[in-house]
């Protein structure tokens, strides 16, 4: 049995305006999504903003009805199950909303341990556990309204995993944190996973994607543009490395002019910010670039060189490009 | 049942602290209702009554505090829940909607019960009112009416609120057009006949009839009974339709998205 089970997922919300006539305006935000999700699986959603991630983690947390197509978590279907639903699944949304300001941590986790029912007795044990988990015991008894935006997202998790729950929909975690906290929330994530539990994570950074997740479905306009391991996301585009250079803006036709022969053996991006041009160079034959580069490098044109192989963000900027022209 | 409790309990607690304790409760409960009385007794004093008309006066002022305070605290609740988030936490959570919003409306009501209390002990401090030769069971069992018919109306408009963001508005737009057929601020009968047959399915009416016949002994006590189970149909009409109401409310928000503030 799958953990999560998505079948052509759509949902369409409809805007009305006006008071006489109604002009009724129909805007999808999901379209005929489908995806498994094994049970302990780690799985990436990644896509830009608007994408649609947030609108499928609130149809598959029963938030959401969607208009059309199916979807079970656990077996319990979307649509009539969702109470029991709703006793197996944590979630947690990006951002700092979602908690009583005037109330402390710990009286946040009792009054959301008594929606999801739990025994005194256990929840006397669990919500201290809970946040030591987070780093926030020794805040427990502080107004959330005390709190920074990265303490209240820690703090999100531990109510979401208050139950423990089966399945986490985690929708953006790290927004907002800052690196070393994104850092320690990165680690909680992968001991989740390790614990056994099934994790539904939306991310738009790439490294955090790649990073921890099993599988990752690429989502743009609402649609699956693919779906793979990073490994395979990766061989899917054409193989190149990445030649980066920095020059300054002075000498930015020099390298122009270097680089205008080798047309058809690259693919340049580049960005200009205040006193420097910096160019991306793509390319399945990265020695042959670099010979050609070699007398500007001895003649310190370039200031800044780096060659690597293509990250998770060349994936997603190539696959999203490709939907974006197919769109 | 024990379950139950505990949750009543603690949404109760939650519910003090978040809502009640605030400037904002203060102003409800205690300087809304003394302005109202206030300027109650100066207009009667200017009609040429020697003895203001304390039902729509002192005692008016209480049930405006009671009024407003289930009117505005039980929909500010599911407003500042949709801003801030936590409305679709409580919706996916496995407690349903109504049950927490039966405990908050219980809990603002039962709060805004001070001002009933403080407007009776003006009564008693500036018009000598007594309790003597007063059936005190029935006077509690007209209280407990007026809490029960406020949280029936309080439980069924708390479902609009739920329903749409931009509903609100429309509850704004209610409070004093209903306070009129409450007939807390004027008597009923000098609405106009139209008026007065709508206000039949008031249960606050009915509840204020019954409190009135004890309180101020104007009308006859033979009455109390008809307006006690007047006030328990129609309150319970209006529970009733909040139950059936709810069930439309949980699907429309699930299609709609109408949880969140954006």
């Amino acid at each position: 049995m799958n953990a999560i089970e998505a079948t052509t997922l759509k949902k369409v919300f409809v805007n009305r305006r006006g008071f006489w006539q109604q002009k009724r305006k129909s805007t999808v935000a999901v379209e005929n999504v489908s995806f498994q999700v094994d049970q302990g699986e780690l799985f990436g959603v990644l896509g830009p903003n608007g994408a649609g991630k947030t609108t499928t983690v609130k149809m598959l947390t029963t938030i959401l009805l969607p208009t059309c197509g199916s979807g079970s978590i656990l077996g319990f279907d979307l649509a009539k199950q969702t109470v029991e639903i709703r006793k197996r699944i944590g979630f947690t949304f990006g951002g700092s909303r979602g908690l009583y300001s005037r109330l402390t941590a710990k009286e946040n986790l009792q009054y959301f341990a008594e929606l999801y029912a739990l025994k005194p007795d256990y929840s006397r044990k669990r919500i201290p556990e809970m946040l030591e988990m987070v780093g926030l015991l020794s805040r427990a008894d502080d107004r959330v309204e005390t709190f920074s935006s990265g303490m209240q997202q820690r703090l999100h998790l531990a109510r979401a995993l208050l139950h423990d729950p089966e399945v986490l929909f985690l929708d953006e975690p790290t927004v907002g944190i800052d690196p070393v906290g994104a850092r320690e929330l990165r680690q909680t994530i992968r001991a989740l996973k390790q614990s056994g539990k099934t994790v539904l994570l939306t991310t738009h950074y790439m490294a955090e994607a790649e990073d921890l997740c099993d599988r990752i479905a690429i989502v743009n306009h609402g649609k699956v543009i693919a779906l793979d391991t990073p490994t395979a996301l990766r061989k899917r585009i054409r193989p190149e490395s990445v030649i980066e250079i920095t020059v300054s803006l002075d000498k930015a036709s020099t390298i122009e002019q270097l680089i205008k022969p080798l047309d058809g053996k690259l693919r340049v991006e580049s960005r200009v910010t205040e006193n420097e041009h910096h160019y991306s160079l793509y390319t399945p034959a990265p020695e042959s670039i670099l010979e050609a580069l070699a007398p500007s490098l001895q003649a310190k044109v370039i200031q800044g060189l780096q060659v690597r192989n293509q990250t998770m963000e060349d994936v997603y900027i190539a696959l999203i490009g490709e939907s974006e022209r197919d769109a | 049942m024990r379950d139950t409790l505990r949750f009543a309990l603690r949404q109760i607690s939650v519910q003090l602290q978040i809502r009640t304790f605030n400037l904002y409760s203060l102003l409800l409960f205690f300087i809304q209702p003394a302005i109202f009385s206030a300027v109650g007794m100066i207009l009667s004093r200017a009609a040429g009554n020697a003895k203001p008309d304390l039902i729509y006066t002192v005692i008016g002022g209480g049930i405006l505090g009671m009024w407003s305070g289930m009117l505005f605290t039980s929909t500010y609740d599911i407003r500042s829940d949709r801003r801030d988030g936590i409305l679709e936490l409580l919706v996916a959570s496995p407690t349903p909607l109504r049950r927490i919003e039966y405990v908050r409306t219980f809990t603002n009501i039962a709060a805004s019960l001070v001002s009933l209390l403080m407007a009776i002990g003006a009564a008693i401090a500036i018009f000598g009112f007594t309790f003597a030769g007063m059936n005190i069971l029935l006077l509690l069992l007209a209280v407990g009416l007026l809490l029960y018919s406020l949280w029936c109306l309080g439980v069924f408009l708390a479902n609009f609120l739920a329903w749409s963001r931009l509903s609100g508005s429309l509850v704004d737009f209610l409070e004093l057009p209903i306070a009129f057929l409450c007939g807390f601020m004027y008597p009923i009968r000098v609405l106009p006949e139209w008026l007065q047959w709508i206000s039949v399915v008031v249960p606050v009416r009915w509840a204020l009839q019954a409190l009135d016949s004890i309180l101020l002994k104007t009308t006859k006590l033979d009455n109390y009974w008809f307006f006690i189970s007047m006030s328990f149909i129609t309150a319970t009409l209006f529970w009733l339709l909040s139950v059936w109401f709810n069930r439309k409310v949980d699907d429309h928000i699930r299609i709609t998205g109408e949880l969140s503030s954006i």
